[in-house]
């Protein structure tokens, strides 16, 4: 059976290959590979429980933000379990959902535009439209001068961007004044104008199908659509099926109700389940079968220390371990918040994808765009509902405690969770599990793939030297490597015997 | 094919020096262009690797803004030959574009050299995974200049961050990440301390997590230009890195009176919330960050000190005081945290006090060597060096 390696994927974050085997012009099998480790939660044990948030949310210069986020509130979950803390205020709940909103439409954005962009300019270009050459079109530099003005606004609160220093756990270390959050508004209202008018998606979607573009309708909307009507035409929703199981942790909570505007469940089996937190966090565990760990590194993330290496694994080949949710795998991410939340906006999904709930290429696209649609309006809101004259860091928060704590998150690509014990002030054990561990990790101890590839098995490759189909579906995942592997060390035995600064050290370093 | 000689820095310096709040990169925008535009009708060939990355940089970059940065990234990304984030190709096709012998090799990342495949590229002949490390030691020999943008790729960073509780027998650098020509502040790295370009220049290093975009493409449209940038002994560009944040901290005022801040955001200088400002350099106060939107210790955060070698155990846990935490080296701590407490509680200027005692040269030991510059394989030793933050608890 032939095989084909797709190595590097390029236009993701980090090191990722695909190797698969072919027949007859059909993908019968495939194997995700991560390849990048750095050793984040080796790294977090024995530091102070305010220093994860500094460490984890470096793990990724991309989806920087949520990170530390999610560290942050394990950490402040681990202190109220402790007795110490009464939780952030309310204006810090507020501004971290606010700066969050702003993030997803920062990284749908740029997702849409340049990662995925290009996987459909020919065809974008056959509708008329010429805007999203990936080199010289107006829609490419639209979007990189306004993702630039998202980025001020993190910043406006977070110091700089990426990787802001800001947001800190007990809340926030900026008490932002009225003037600073109205210049955030209005740098978030300029290019919400640049994207257009929500109402206006069926005019869009009619002028991109005529080749035109009205600028009162939105420059950026008229470019996401285009994106999403090539990537249609393109067949789109025919491949990259998933299996219908969708995982979300929910976000943008409202302090005053505690109610989720994106809710926290899962879906299976054709139907919607809400879940409490403690429910999602008891259905949680990771499998080491295919990955470089012993085998009982796996097991629940509650109790797991971080993964212990065996490189004699035959059968490994990721750096990632396999989540699964009641033993099954889940694919996460804006399809899966927007199919829990049982959205879909101009039925977008409906009729352009196959069906709302349907897991496939083009949809996992559309639902990108319908959650831009959907938060822009409440960022504003959110950033409205913030009271300057309140405190944003809370006087009780300390890092001396002994205790537990889980943070669950949503980034833009899906669920987070981490999870910390702290001892007399200082972290015992660390875990983390990404949304593209969920989305693209290996298969587990039964056989059972992960949703990229599942989802991969059964398209074909019309060429075997660019198989563009298969790059992308791995793309529409959105895939962001550098958190996923994040956990992994070596054992003595797998070194390498390196003499820096010789050239030609190449022979035999590398040979996993 | 090389534009790059040894002529004079006046063009970098001009182009750098001048650090008013967001306005240099819209200055020199036109220069900055005509620059990559003729890097690019001279076929440059630029390679941008990524080694144990977290793609910030990559990110940091893009946010740089002057009227023609679309205008000039167009043609960077013409010519930069590999790229994982941007680049049209994917697999094999990526890695056939990819230049083997690029005029700049940018590297983004720490490079681990105890697991070399802990970041890899693309396949060996033999099918096996092709690791960064190998790549760098093919392409730097090659390349005219060697940039390394950001702390990991300069100085190992975060990857080489302590595993403190030395899990699994695993050593203190958990995959043995280091920069491209330093190893924290020890001279070395991947590369070697006597490794030299095609331009006779040692790797240029842009320190910061991430650096400031203009770093970056100032950095690349001076060498561009045929300059060379003046380097100090860490090998970054002098003008950039050689204010220190706490002289041009907007909380100064606060030290000078002995005002110090209970938490981060608090009223008053965030020296006892573990500032780094006092032993990190950058201009970064001055010259703000997303277009001069803002800068961390504007927000109220203290500075982690992330342009520096030794970032992150120098300077964590990121809360304590540094001076508690005995980094200063061949200075007294204990007298230097005594006399800046008096003159604190007496409220006359603490930073008097601690300037007759040499701060901002703490992490040097001293000034640099006159002629230090580059080639720069004068790299520091390891004596010279204070002591990494003390573990708190050790077991």
């Amino acid at each position: 059976m032939p095989e084909i390696t797709i190595d590097p994927t390029t236009r993701i974050e980090g090191h990722h290959g695909t190797t698969l085997q072919v027949e007859d012009g059909v993908v019968q099998e495939a194997k995700s590979e991560m390849k990048m480790f750095r050793g984040a939660e080796i790294i977090t044990l024995g530091r102070p429980p305010t220093d994860a948030a500094q460490i984890t949310g470096m793990v990724c210069g991309v989806c920087f933000l949520c990170h530390r986020l999610c560290s942050s509130k394990a950490a402040e979950d681990a202190a109220m379990n402790a007795g110490v803390f009464d939780g952030p205020p309310r204006n810090a709940v507020l501004l971290r959902d606010a700066a969050e909103g702003i993030f997803y439409l920062w990284n749908h954005a740029v997702h849409l535009f340049a990662l995925v962009g290009p996987d459909y300019s020919d065809a974008v270009a056959g509708t008329g439209f010429d805007r999203l050459d990936p080199l010289e079109g107006d829609g490419y530099m639209g979007a990189i001068e306004n993702q630039r003005k998202l980025m001020k606004a993190l910043a406006e609160f977070g110091g700089r961007a990426p990787h802001p220093v800001g947001y800190v756990p007990g809340g926030l270390a900026i008490h932002p004044d009225a003037s600073t959050i109205a210049s955030v508004k209005s740098r978030v209202m300029e290019v919400s104008n640049w994207l257009g008018p929500t109402e206006a998606v069926p005019d869009v979607i009619e002028n991109v199908q005529a080749g035109e573009l009205d600028p009162e309708l939105g420059e950026g909307l008229h470019d996401i659509v285009s994106i999403l009507v090539a990537a249609a035409e393109l067949g789109a929703a025919d491949i990259g099926e998933g299996p219908n199981r969708y995982y979300s942790n929910g976000i943008f909570e409202d302090p005053e109700t505690g109610e989720l505007f994106l809710p926290r469940g899962v879906y299976r089996d054709g139907s919607i389940e809400l879940m409490t937190k403690e429910e999602v966090v008891e259905g949680i565990t990771e499998d080491t079968e295919y990955s470089w760990y012993t085998d009982d590194s796996g097991g629940a993330p509650t109790e797991a220390k971080p993964p212990e290496p065996d490189l004699d694994k035959d059968e490994a080949y990721s750096w990632g371990k396999a989540p699964r949710f009641d033993g099954e795998s889940m694919e996460v991410g804006p399809l899966a918040r927007l199919v829990i939340k049982d959205a879909d906006p101009f039925d977008l999904r409906e009729t352009l994808g196959g069906g709302a709930d349907e897991s496939n290429t083009l949809n996992r696209l559309i639902a990108r765009a319908q959650e831009a649609l959907l938060v822009r309006d409440q960022v504003l809101e959110w950033l409205d509902a913030i009271d300057p004259a309140e405190p944003f860091m809370a006087d009780d928060w300390t890092d001396d405690f002994t205790g537990s704590g889980v943070g669950l998150f949503e980034p833009s690509r899906g669920a987070l969770s981490h999870y910390m014990d702290v001892e007399n002030g200082q972290i015992e054990r660390y875990q983390i599990i990404t949304p593209t561990l969920w989305n693209i990790g290996p298969r587990d101890g039964e056989g059972q793939p992960s949703i990229l590839e599942e989802a991969i098995v059964g398209d074909e490759v019309d060429n075997v030297d660019n198989p563009l189909n298969i790059l992308r579906t791995i793309r529409s995942m959105d895939p962001c490597l550098a958190c996923a592997v994040h956990v992994q060390s070596p054992d003595g035995e797998f070194e390498t015997e390196i003499e820096p600064a010789r050239p030609g050290i190449s022979e035999g370093g590398c040979d996993v | 094919m090389s534009t790059l000689s040894n002529t004079s820095r006046r063009n970098f310096l001009r182009l750098a020096g001048a650090t008013a709040a967001g306005s240099v990169i819209a200055n020199h925008s036109t220069e900055i262009a005509s620059a990559f535009e003729r890097a690019s009708e001279g076929n440059m060939d630029v390679v941008w690797l990524q080694g144990q990355a977290c793609t910030g940089c990559t990110i940091s970059t893009l946010q740089a803004q002057y009227p023609t940065l679309e205008e000039a990234l167009q043609q960077f990304r013409l010519d930069v030959t590999f790229h994982p984030t941007i680049m049209p190709e994917a697999g094999p096709a990526a890695i056939d574009a990819m230049s083997d012998e690029p005029d700049i090799l940018i590297v983004e990342g720490s490079v681990p050299v105890d697991i070399p495949e802990a970041a890899t590229v693309g396949r060996n002949p033999d099918g096996s995974a092709k690791a960064v490390v190998d790549w760098v030691m093919e392409l730097a020999p090659e390349a005219e200049l060697v940039v390394a943008v950001g702390n990991c790729a300069s100085f190992g960073g975060w990857p080489a961050a302590q595993n403190k509780k030395r899990l699994y027998g695993l050593g203190d650098n958990v995959t043995g990440a280091k920069g491209l020509q330093f190893e924290k502040r020890s001279a070395g790295g991947v590369l070697g301390p006597d490794f030299t370009s095609g331009a006779d220049l040692p790797v240029v290093n842009l320190g910061g997590c991430p650096p400031n975009p203009d770093y970056v493409l100032l950095t690349l449209a001076t060498v561009l230009n045929g300059h060379i940038p003046e380097l100090d002994r860490y090998h970054r560009p002098k003008p950039f890195y050689e204010p220190l944040v706490h002289d041009n901290c907007p909380l100064r005022g606060y030290f000078d009176r002995g005002e110090f801040a209970d938490k981060p955001g608090g009223e008053g200088c965030l020296i006892k919330q573990g500032c780094a400002g006092p032993y990190t350099h950058c201009d970064d106060m001055s010259r703000l960050w997303n277009d001069g939107t803002s800068v961390c210790l504007n927000v109220g955060s203290p500075c982690i000190g992330c342009m520096e070698p030794g970032f992150w155990d120098r300077f964590s846990p990121f809360r304590e005081d540094i001076e508690s935490a005995a980094i200063l080296g061949n200075v007294s701590a204990t007298h230097a945290g005594a006399a800046g407490v008096v003159a604190a509680a007496a409220g006359i200027g603490a930073h008097v006090a601690r300037k007759a005692m040499g701060y901002g040269k703490f992490d040097d030991g001293g000034e640099p060597p006159e002629n230090e510059g580059p080639p720069g394989n004068q790299g520091p030793s390891d004596t010279q060096d204070p002591p990494e933050k003390p573990e708190s608890n050790a077991d």
